[in-house]
């Protein structure tokens, strides 16, 4: 599909550099430009200063070359003086920080109030301290502005707690350092007036969930100390920034969403790899048109940001960029890498490297998503759709500041997601961004907070915490011996200090470290989260580090540790995992066409049978290797459809067609039910199996369906004697974390979009753009891949 | 799967904590506080009737006070050039000692004993308080607060770090005002450090007393075994090692006095350009 190319073309001879690049890649790849988006320049809307602003603050401000408001920042200071919590969601670099500041620099200075503001990481935290600083000393404002952070200093600490006007922290600090000591804090907490929360669209799913049990303690820690501080909240843009700055704080919450501030020209392209086996419906990988663009890009002098997926991506993609352009050892690297699980001063290294430009490439996970101050960057290339739209949006828009035109360019894998988008141009441009869920009263996350929160202060009974009750979780905390009843009250009375041991970051604990012994030495040169341990940290895994290959020697499980050397493979690896499920119990039910969907939770378990190993550049696989290591087990909650043998048995000439079809319908659901939820497609998650774990089905590597015993050993589909397949979507969380139960909602709008992706799309039997990758060889019998699962889907419709 | 117990139990399974709770099959639904029960591994715990307290007379409810008089000749000053450089009047002395219930630190661990002792005409004067409930905690607090004077120099074994600043949390959880940060506060284990640091295996109050101070002890009952001693006596169980933890406590701030008089003695406590080194 090509869209409005044509525009381009009636451009040549644009005095803009970034426009020149944009035609001259839709004379050259047209075919492949599915998309072209073009947001016009918007020109600034201001606002005057406040009346009641001090003369200094504006002189500070006019000395820094800002003499009137953005119409947005004017709007939350009105809102903040008449004393409303706001959220205010506007683009990168819109001077959504002038928003916040400007309120709690007036109040710090003349009603001597005091504020805390929450980043989600360091980096971000400092940044903004670095800001502070300069508006203070431009206008010698005599503000004290500290951060608070994991590596602030014991002394330091005291004169942060009892002389900061205003503290900049993170909320891991706030719910392990700040709130289990919130009387060190208590001349801080006696002048609290304003609490500044940045980047709110990340506190979504798990971690979403923990932050608003963390706000619902600083809150009653705040209520102990008299105080009610107003909060400003900011969010990237997200379709719900109302709705989930409400459920963070459990209150009422003004939302500002038009920005009055400038923007550039920006151009966006939609890009899909040619097609280089139309049989197999098999394109070009993104990875090699991320490549081209950016060495074309970074040759023209431009400032360019790549965004892979994984973390082994980012190693790849580096390494490709740098054996371009950083072969001369003794020049500074053009090229850098940035991505989580790099220490600290390798990242703040980095910022600085592209702050200062002296960087001309970087490649990226969702790290830079997020508003680190890295300057300003002119091509932003996407190697595969973040897996929504809201992220999608946020990267694209890490180039283009300071009001320059940008280009921006979203490369489609072959993953059916990426391909439902980048065909879908229309819905891509249009569609309003996707909502930001939280379960803050889920039952395990409520547990970790009740126990910190009584840590900090006692419950009285017929005491809420946020709109949970609290008098079962007081009870039993009671006979555990965690906590002392005594006529009305009930106080913390362990000798323990419950928040050391909950994460914010997941539900999962222990990180593994990645320990470099070579050279007779101990170093930690990573760390990896523990739901992707097992599948990077293997013995034999390629672990890469700044496109550095390690080989992992030795993973010791328990004690967390991956122990590797360097290496000078040039191949890396990737895990083969298989997973089966086991219904647990049903919550709701209803029919679906012929069968049923029902929504409840599920035991999921993952195991990781061996790995691949892949060559650079060819990725030919050049062999495999062996992996044994506990199997990942997750009890969650799923949706799932059902269809009875006998309607199966009339529909299908065999099972292993009925096997087929649910695997094709289980690819499409999960496209479109990604689409639906604010999921990283790696949050939701499918599967097709029986529903007591007995048997499930995986793809061969023609793409047909391959029926398992519970020992993953390939079987007859006939050997049996009951037959009913369940197609599953799953949440990847442990406790689930609030996606399947909307799907199940929408079960039968879900289903209708999955018949319609199915139907609507041109390939032949079947493609990763609707059914997934498969081969349709001659001896598949009279039915294509694809009309198998439509069949399915079929019968699941109305 | 309807129980959350299991559910729960699972869950940290899957979060990479380790379970310690037996697997479990729910035949019927049981209600939420007997799932969190099986979740937090504990059951329902018949209520004991409090105990008798060890000794002492309730000052107000939930707190406990024991006094002990000790003739204790020694000079009426005591130089302490750190603090002032005119000699201290010995009366200004608060040697003081608190048992906590634990070492976590954060607001949730608290002082349910505080010792102090104080020197007046060749006589050294021991006061005691403890709790009896976790109610009586304001008023304890409060009555230690009424006996700090304007003048008062409070003298502690590693009370700057640890004792003084989780009273003074306390005191502010219980919004009980006070002068714990105004005064002279004289941490003899400073001094000690540095006179020893070199000659003894550590600098632990029990070492320092029977190996400087040459103080033996019967029947004491570690630091560390406090919390429990109390706890005990909190949920009914036994009062025994509570007195024991009394006696202990006692004996911490009568060391605390001859300990000053030591390091007095031994030039420990002058202010010198460092010696070693």
């Amino acid at each position: 599909m090509t869209l409005s190319i044509e525009k381009t073309r009636s451009h040549p001879l644009a005095a803009s550099a970034i426009e020149n690049l944009v035609t001259r890649w839709a004379d050259k790849y047209g075919d492949r430009i599915t998309g072209y988006i073009r947001r016009p320049a918007q020109a600034a809307r201001y606002a005057e200063f406040p009346e009641e602003l001090s003369a200094d603050i504006r002189e500070a401000l006019e000395r820094r070359g800002v003499e009137r408001l953005y119409s947005h920042q004017r709007e939350a200071w009105d809102h903040v003086q008449a004393g409303h919590h706001v959220v205010v969601v506007t683009p990168t670099a819109s001077g959504k920080t002038l928003g916040y500041n400007l309120p709690v620099i007036e109040a710090v200075r003349t009603a001597r109030a005091k504020a805390l503001y929450l980043f989600p990481t360091k980096a971000l935290a400092q940044d903004q301290v670095a800001e502070l600083l300069e508006l203070n000393r431009a206008g010698d404002l005599g503000l004290r502005t500290y951060t608070f952070d994991g590596d602030t200093p014991n002394d330091a600490r005291q004169v942060i707690r009892i002389k900061g006007d205003i503290v900049v922290s993170n909320p891991d600090m706030l719910h392990q350092a700040i709130l289990p000591h919130h009387t060190k804090w208590a001349q801080f907490f006696e002048s609290l007036r304003f609490v500044v929360i940045d980047e709110v669209h990340t506190y979504r799913g798990v971690f979403g969930s923990h932050v608003a049990n963390v706000i619902r303690r600083l809150r009653r820690v705040c209520a102990f100390y008299g105080v009610s501080p107003i909060f400003i909240l900011c969010s990237a843009t997200i379709g719900n920034p109302k709705e989930h700055a409400e459920a963070l704080l459990g209150e009422s919450v003004h939302a500002i969403t038009q920005s009055g501030a400038p923007c550039g020209e920006r151009h966006v392209l939609l890009w899909n790899p040619p097609v280089i086996n139309p049989d197999l419906g098999m394109r070009a990988s993104a990875r090699s048109q991320s490549m081209r663009l950016a060495r074309h890009a970074i040759r023209l002098k431009m400032k360019t940001i790549v965004f892979a997926q994984s973390r082994l991506m980012v190693e790849v993609l580096t390494k490709y960029l740098k054996d371009v352009f950083d072969n001369d050892p003794r020049k500074a690297p053009r090229i850098r890498a940035y991505r989580g699980g790099y220490l600290p001063t390798e990242r703040r290294e980095t910022e600085r490297a592209l702050r200062s430009g002296h960087v001309d490439g970087v490649v990226s996970t969702s790290a830079l998503e997020l508003g680190v101050d890295i300057g300003a960057l002119d091509v932003a290339i996407l190697n595969g759709f973040p897996g929504s739209i809201a992220a999608t949006w946020q990267r694209l828009g890490r180039a283009g500041r300071r009001q320059q035109p940008s280009l921006g360019v979203m490369i489609a894998s072959s993953q059916a997601l990426d391909q439902y988008v980048v065909r879908h141009p229309e819905f891509f441009a249009a569609s309003p961004p996707e909502h930001a869920r939280i379960a803050p009263d889920q039952l395990l996350i409520l547990l970790d907070h009740i126990r910190c929160a009584a840590f900090e202060l006692p419950f009285v009974t017929g005491d809420r915490f946020g709109e949970a009750d609290v008098g079962d979780f007081l009870e039993v905390l009671s006979e555990s011996g965690v906590l002392h009843h005594e006529g009305e009250r009930w106080d913390w009375i362990a000798d323990s200090y419950p928040a050391g041991a909950v994460s914010l970051r997941s539900v999962a604990d222990g990180n593994f470290v990645v320990v470099d012994r070579s050279a007779g030495k101990q170093l930690i040169i990573a760390e990896v989260d523990f739901s992707s341990a097992a599948l990077t940290l293997y013995e034999g895994a390629i672990y890469m580090v700044q496109s550095r290959p390690y080989q992992v020697e030795k993973l010791d499980w328990d004690g967390r540790k991956a122990f590797v050397t360097p290496t000078t493979a040039d191949y890396y690896t990737d895990a083969i995992d298989f997973t089966k499920l086991k219904v647990l119990d049903r919550f709701d039910g209803s029919n679906a066409g012929e069968g049923t969907c029902h929504h409840g939770e599920v035991h999921v378990v993952r195991h990781v049978s061996g790995y691949k190993k892949i060559k650079f550049y060819s990725h030919e696989n050049i062999g495999y290797g062996p992996v044994t290591l506990p199997d990942q087990e997750l009890h969650t909650s799923a949706v799932w459809w059902q269809l009875t043998e006998v309607s199966l048995e009339r529909a299908f000439a065999s099972r292993q067609e009925a096997l087929d079809g649910f695997l094709g319908a289980a690819y499409a659901l999960h496209t479109v039910a990604a689409v639906r939820v604010m999921a990283d497609g790696r949050d939701l998650q499918k599967a097709v199996g029986s529903g007591d774990a007995a048997w499930f089905a995986t793809r061969d590597t023609q793409g047909r369906g391959q029926w398992r015993d519970a020992n993953g050993a390939p079987r007859d589909p006939d050997s049996t004697a009951h037959f009913l397949p369940t197609l599953y979507l799953y949440d990847n969380f442990p406790g689930g974390i609030g996606l399947s139960e909307p799907l199940f909602r929408q079960a039968a709008e879900l289903v209708q979009q999955a018949i319609d992706l199915v139907q609507g799309c041109e390939c032949s039997g079947g493609c990763p753009a609707c059914i997934g990758p498969v081969l349709n060889s001659e001896d598949s019998g009279v039915s294509t891949q694809r009309e198998r699962a439509a069949t399915v889907l079929g019968l699941l419709g109305a | 799967m309807s129980n959350v117990a299991d559910r729960l139990r699972l869950l940290r399974k899957d979060a990479g904590l380790v379970s310690r709770l037996p697997a479990h099959v729910a035949t019927t639904v049981p209600s939420r506080v007997d799932s969190l029960r099986k979740l937090l591994h504990t059951r329902e715990r018949s209520v004991q009737k409090p105990l008798a307290a060890p000794a002492g007379t309730e000052i107000a409810p939930g707190v406990r006070y024991v006094e002990h008089s000790f003739a204790f000749e020694t000079e009426p000053d005591l130089h302490v050039p750190r603090l002032a450089d005119a000699a201290i009047d010995r009366r200004r002395l608060l040697c003081f000692d608190t048992e906590t219930t634990g070492l976590a630190g954060g607001v949730g661990t608290r002082a349910f004993m505080i010792g102090v002792a104080s020197w007046d005409a060749n006589a050294l004067t021991v006061r005691q308080l403890y709790l009896t409930t976790i109610a009586g905690e304001l008023e304890m607090l409060k009555i230690f607060a009424s006996w700090l004077r304007e003048d008062t120099v409070l003298v502690s074994y590693n009370g700057k770090s640890y004792d003084a600043p989780l009273l003074k949390g306390r005191l502010r959880l219980n919004r009980v005002p006070h002068r714990l940060g105004e005064l002279m506060h004289a941490d003899w284990l400073h001094p000690t450090r540095r006179a020893y640091r070199e000659i003894l295996p550590n600098c632990r109050l029990a070492t320092v007393e029977r190996e400087i101070l040459k103080i033996v002890r019967d029947d004491d009952l570690p630091g560390s075994q406090a919390p429990a001693a109390w706890l005990a006596f909190l949920r009914g169980q036994s009062s025994r090692d509570l007195s024991r933890v009394l006696d202990h406590n006692r004996q911490d701030v009568i060391t605390l006095m001859h300990l000053g008089d030591h390091l007095a003695r031994s030039g420990a406590l002058r202010v010198e350009p460092k010696i070693r080194k």
